[in-house]
């Protein structure tokens, strides 16, 4: 009985180890993937900041994305203040929902919104509300609340949203976002200047290390 | 129970067991909720908003640690291993909790489980806190239970 109860343990021991150790070392692993931004790309993405800055910091998001949403707070007002602003760096957005079935509709949106170029305010608006997932805060009638808090016309967004006229160009994004630039989380980054040098970053990480590549690639 | 910790850390090996146990849980555990960066470079970040959570992962390291070391001991002195199970569970509930978030761990069960994937991600990263607290819970009875055992069991083997 005794030792029934120990091979249990060890059993379970060795499962824990073993998980903790693939999780980590597979968390790792992606860091080797898709280090350099492949030469096409045809996102049909809109750009915050200059078109002749010299940095391009794509940013692959998700709208229900916790730790994207704590980047959008701390770090981002940062980059826009010190880099996009002033024309050395613009900002680029590459949707890739996977957390609920609300984050393919909230991306979506964006794009209904563009079409009234109003894409970065909503894609602001996204971030500030965002609560748990799939609990209802990017539901069709909040999505349309949003777009009624902006001034949108309301006929052509929700137009726009029943057709569904840009899921195509989300499930696009999404896949770009997992081949060409190997994410599998979200946030992940792609810096890249007019050089052709690019630096991926892997998570919500501080302005500092932002700043440090951004000005090492200027 | 301070006698109790004396004799089990007495012995530098138990004290390398737990030191050992706390940064196998730590660093990874870190790095999955991101307060831990590899890539491009180290980077430890710890905002205002998640100082909660990582003291959470920091005391449950230390106490998962604890109660392993000092189960290992005991079952080394009385071959009896019911409670070693009690304090790895309590590891594994704490250590899921909140590793989902949005990252791969997150991506990798969504994409192989589907909407019962995003459920389960959601859920242990909606509940992070409580999980953890449950945790800590679970892994405290287990500390104290093993040192009222041990301070019993040193007693009969004198």
């Amino acid at each position: 009985m005794a030792n029934t109860k120990t091979i249990a343990v060890c059993v379970v021991a060795v499962i824990l180890v073993a998980a903790v150790t693939i999780s980590f070392s597979s968390y790792l692993s992606e860091f080797d993937t898709a280090r350099t931004l492949p030469a096409e790309h045809k996102f049909e993405t809109i750009a915050l900041g200059s078109e002749t800055a010299t940095v391009t910091i794509v940013e692959v998001g998700d709208y229900q994305c916790e730790m994207c949403k704590l980047w959008f707070e701390k770090t981002r007002p940062l980059i826009i203040e010190n880099y996009v602003e002033t024309g050395k760096a613009n900002l680029i957005f590459i949707d890739m929902p996977f957390l609920g079935n609300d984050s393919q509709h909230a991306a979506a949106a964006t794009y209904c919104a563009d079409d009234q170029d109003k894409y970065w305010d909503y894609h602001v608006k996204l971030y500030q509300l965002q609560q748990h997932v799939d609990d209802g805060w990017a539901n069709a009638d909040r999505l349309s609340a949003i777009a009624f808090s902006l001034d949108l016309n309301m006929d052509i967004f929700d137009e726009c949203m029943e057709s569904k006229e840009h899921y195509s160009r989300v499930d696009f994004h999404k896949q770009k976002a997992k081949n060409d630039f190997g994410a599998n989380s979200t946030p992940t980054f792609v810096i890249v200047n007019t050089s052709g040098d690019s630096k991926r970053i892997v998570g919500a990480h501080p302005y500092s290390t932002f700043e440090e590549i951004i000005n090492s690639m200027l | 129970m301070t006698n109790t910790f004396g004799i089990i850390y007495s012995n530098p090996s138990n004290i390398l067991i737990a030191v050992g146990i706390f940064f196998l849980l730590l660093i990874p555990l870190i790095t999955i909720s991101e307060f831990l960066f590899f890539e491009p470079f180290v980077v430890f970040s710890l905002y205002p908003e998640t100082t909660l959570s990582f003291s959470l992962i920091v005391v449950l390291s230390f106490l998962s640690s604890l109660a392993v070391s000092m189960n290992i001991y005991r079952v080394k002195l009385i071959k009896e291993t019911r409670k070693i199970s009690s304090s790895i569970i309590g590891t594994i509930i704490g250590a899921s909790a909140g590793a989902c978030s949005c990252g791969p761990i997150a991506f990798s069960i969504i994409t192989t489980f589907g909407t019962a994937g995003s459920i389960a991600s959601s859920f242990l990263t909606i509940y992070e806190i409580p999980i953890r607290l449950t945790s800590i819970i679970i892994l405290g009875i287990v500390i104290f239970v093993t040192t009222k055992s041990l301070s019993y069991e040193c007693k009969m083997s004198q």
